[in-house]
């Protein structure tokens, strides 16, 4: 197998992240946007190590670390979603703009 | 003796501190105070001054003195003769006007600070007088510019008395200069500020500028050419305040001042007081020729007997000029206190106009006021007389043999004097007449004047009548700086001579015209045309001069400020516009941004 099959799949699933992450609205798939980059990020991993034959399979062992804190962040994540849409009822991130530089009203 | 000058020059000031502290809390109090501070100040300048006297060492102290700085400033007393004098006269008119005062302001609401600036002034008068630094005399000399200002001011509700107020403050601290330069050169050349020491040591040093700015500094300070004017408009004051101003302290200090430091006086200096002594003289008589005003008329007069007086100076008749101060500060304490009685019994007003017929209304004041004018004419056997006649004597011999002066300015120095004799009568005359006699105006309420003003009127007018008796021996009180004999036969014979005719011209006149002004002034109150002059030179331009600086300042130099506020506002106000709050937006900066980074990269390498 050829190493741009795997290296064109991560660039489309990194760019459909991208995309996510910066055009939609809805929180939670915003944060579907994240996963697709880490994956795609995983993929690229896993190819250079398979590719290079690595002995200590280091692309391996950082992709089971991504796995790993992707989990925990998606975990905290969820949880700021969860709070956020308590407490404004709704979680479209276009409007969530406290932090915004106004004048004091 | 040592600490009885120190404690007669402090208690004016002890006194009032205490006359404002005791203030409104009560008011008998506070005119205790008051009276009773100013009469033990006298006594205690009976003490000081008697024993110096007529021929006696000169008292000369050092209380302290600076180690540190060369020339050493010392708190340092010198009493001779003529300060012993002059001791006698600061301190005995504010006696008299304090007491005056209890009356005058019966009902005065500001009378406590009046009475404490009153006490303030004799102290600073006081310390001038008996001062035997320089320093320390420039600080009485100073002390009494802020009180004259303050009093001038007492009626602050009127606008005349503010600008009279500010008038005089502007005009003597512009003169003071020259007394501060004065004392820097003169420590500069003899290496000491110690008025003993400074007139002693005349052979070795340059004396001539000094004594110019000296000069230049009683202009301003006795209200001599050019700068008289501001002594007529300081009438809006109190008139107690009129005759302590005029008779005792303030102008006197100027006369004083230059008595004081004659030894340093070289011709230069001289033919400078002398011309402009007789530019004064001659001025402000006309002056008071055609003013309606009565307090005004005394306050030219005033200017033009400071101006006779360094005239004397001029001429070199010292004991004249000392002599006649003295007088004058009797005679013109009366004058102002017997016109505070008249403006009393006529409800305030000042104007001549409102006056007429007084004489049989309020004969105490008429009979002392009548005294007064005497000796301001020169009428004998007044005091006046004697002091006038002596200083034109002087001015006569001067005239001959021009010892000191170049004989042109000591002859038009003579003839000033004559011709302000003349006119000093005829201007006596034409108040006396208008105020005590002629048409009665039956509207007037008159009432004469209570106790505590007439007592200090008998007191000077005992003074003006038998002060000519220390023309028969000068030396007793002056000691040898006297000069031999004052009193000459055919002088005093021509002097009355011309008294005597002038007073008949007014009299004939007064009666010609039945009783109404005799040459009445062609406008109502006479402005002086310097005082256009420097309205034009002077207030104008630099009123001109400070609008520009307030338009500079506002248009330009804020302008900058303003301009670097308005543009860090302004940037600022376009860099928040990033700050939207949206961090999708954020993120598509960072993206853009840093395929564009990678973009130039490939491009670059």
């Amino acid at each position: 197998m050829p190493l741009w099959w795997p290296l064109l799949l991560a660039s489309v699933l990194f760019a459909i992240g991208v995309y996510g992450v910066l055009a939609r609205r809805n929180a939670i798939l915003v944060l579907m946007g994240v996963e697709l980059m880490l994956n795609a990020v995983n993929i690229n991993l896993v190819a250079f190590d398979a590719y290079f034959r690595d002995v200590l399979h280091s692309g391996q062992t950082l992709a089971l670390f991504i796995i790993v804190i992707a989990a925990a962040e998606i975990g905290l994540a969820l949880a700021i979603v969860l709070m956020v849409f308590r407490t404004h009822g709704h979680i479209d991130v276009d409007d969530l703009r406290e932090l915004a530089d106004r004048d004091a009203v | 003796m040592k600490w009885v000058v120190l404690t007669m020059l402090l208690l004016p000031f002890a006194t009032a501190v205490v006359t404002l502290w005791a203030g409104h809390r009560s008011e008998v109090a506070t005119k205790f105070l008051a009276v009773s501070g100013s009469l033990a100040t006298f006594g205690l300048a009976c003490v000081v001054a008697f024993p110096q006297l007529g021929h006696a060492d000169p008292l000369v102290v050092t209380y302290t003195r600076t180690d540190s700085i060369s020339p050493a400033i010392g708190l340092a007393a010198n009493v001779d003769q003529l300060s012993a004098v002059m001791v006698l006269l600061a301190a005995s008119v504010s006696f008299l006007v304090q007491l005056y005062s209890v009356g005058y302001l019966h009902d005065d609401p500001r009378y406590p600070s009046y009475a404490a600036l009153v006490s303030l002034f004799s102290g600073s008068m006081l310390t001038v007088v008996v001062a035997d630094d320089l320093w320390m005399l420039l600080v009485g000399w100073e002390l009494m510019g802020a009180c004259s200002y303050f009093l001038i001011a007492h009626h602050w509700e009127l606008a005349e008395a503010r600008a009279g107020a500010v008038k005089a403050f502007l005009m003597t601290r512009l003169a003071d200069l020259g007394l501060l330069f004065a004392i820097l050169l003169i420590g500069e050349r003899t290496g000491s500020y110690r008025i003993s020491q400074v007139t002693t040591i005349l052979s070795n040093w340059d004396t001539s500028l000094p004594a110019l700015l000296i000069v230049i500094a009683v202009i301003g300070k006795s209200a001599q050419f050019p700068l008289h004017s501001w002594l007529p408009d300081a009438m809006p004051g109190p008139t107690p305040i009129s005759a302590l101003i005029h008779a005792a302290t303030m102008v006197a200090a100027g006369v004083f001042l230059v008595a004081r430091m004659y030894p340093i006086f070289d011709a230069d200096a001289l033919t400078l007081l002398g011309v402009v002594a007789a530019i004064t003289m001659l001025v402000s008589a006309f002056y008071a020729l055609v003013t309606n005003d009565l307090k005004r008329v005394l306050a030219w007069s005033t200017v033009s007997q400071l101006a006779y007086m360094f005239g004397a100076l001029a001429v070199g008749a010292w004991s004249a000029a000392v002599l006649h101060l003295l007088a004058h500060g009797a005679f013109k304490a009366l004058l102002f206190l017997g016109a505070g009685s008249v403006v009393h019994a006529v409800g305030g007003r000042t104007s001549m106009t409102a006056m007429g017929g007084l004489r049989e209304r309020i004969p105490d004041t008429f009979v002392t006021m009548t005294v007064g004018f005497g000796a301001l004419a020169g009428v004998i056997p007044l005091v006046g007389f004697f002091s006038k006649d002596a200083i034109v004597h002087a001015g006569f011999d001067e005239a001959k043999h021009h010892e000191i002066l170049d004989q042109p300015v000591a002859w038009v120095i003579f003839g000033a004097m004559v011709l302000t004799a003349a006119l000093t009568v005829a201007y006596s005359m034409r108040a006396w007449l208008r105020v005590f006699f002629g048409p009665v105006d039956p509207d007037v309420e008159v009432h004469e004047s209570p106790l505590t003003m007439r007592v200090p009127l008998y007191l000077l007018t005992a003074a003006t009548v038998f002060g000519g008796l220390v023309f028969a021996d000068p030396s007793r009180i002056l000691g040898e700086r006297a000069e031999e004999d004052l009193f000459h036969g055919s002088t005093a014979i021509l002097m009355t001579a011309l008294v005597a005719a002038v007073a008949g011209l007014v009299v004939f006149l007064w009666v010609r015209y039945d009783g109404a002004d005799p040459w009445p002034p062609p406008v109502e109150e006479l402005q002086p045309p310097e005082d256009h002059i420097y309205d034009l030179v002077l207030v104008r331009p630099i009123g001109a001069l400070a609008r520009a600086v307030v338009i500079n300042d506002r248009d330009v130099v804020d302008a900058y400020a303003d301009g670097a506020g308005a543009s860090a506002r302004g940037l600022g106000w376009v860099l928040r516009l990033a700050q939207n709050g949206s961090v999708q937006a954020y993120l598509m900066v960072v993206v853009v941004g840093a395929a564009a980074i990678a973009v130039a990269a490939g491009v670059l390498s």
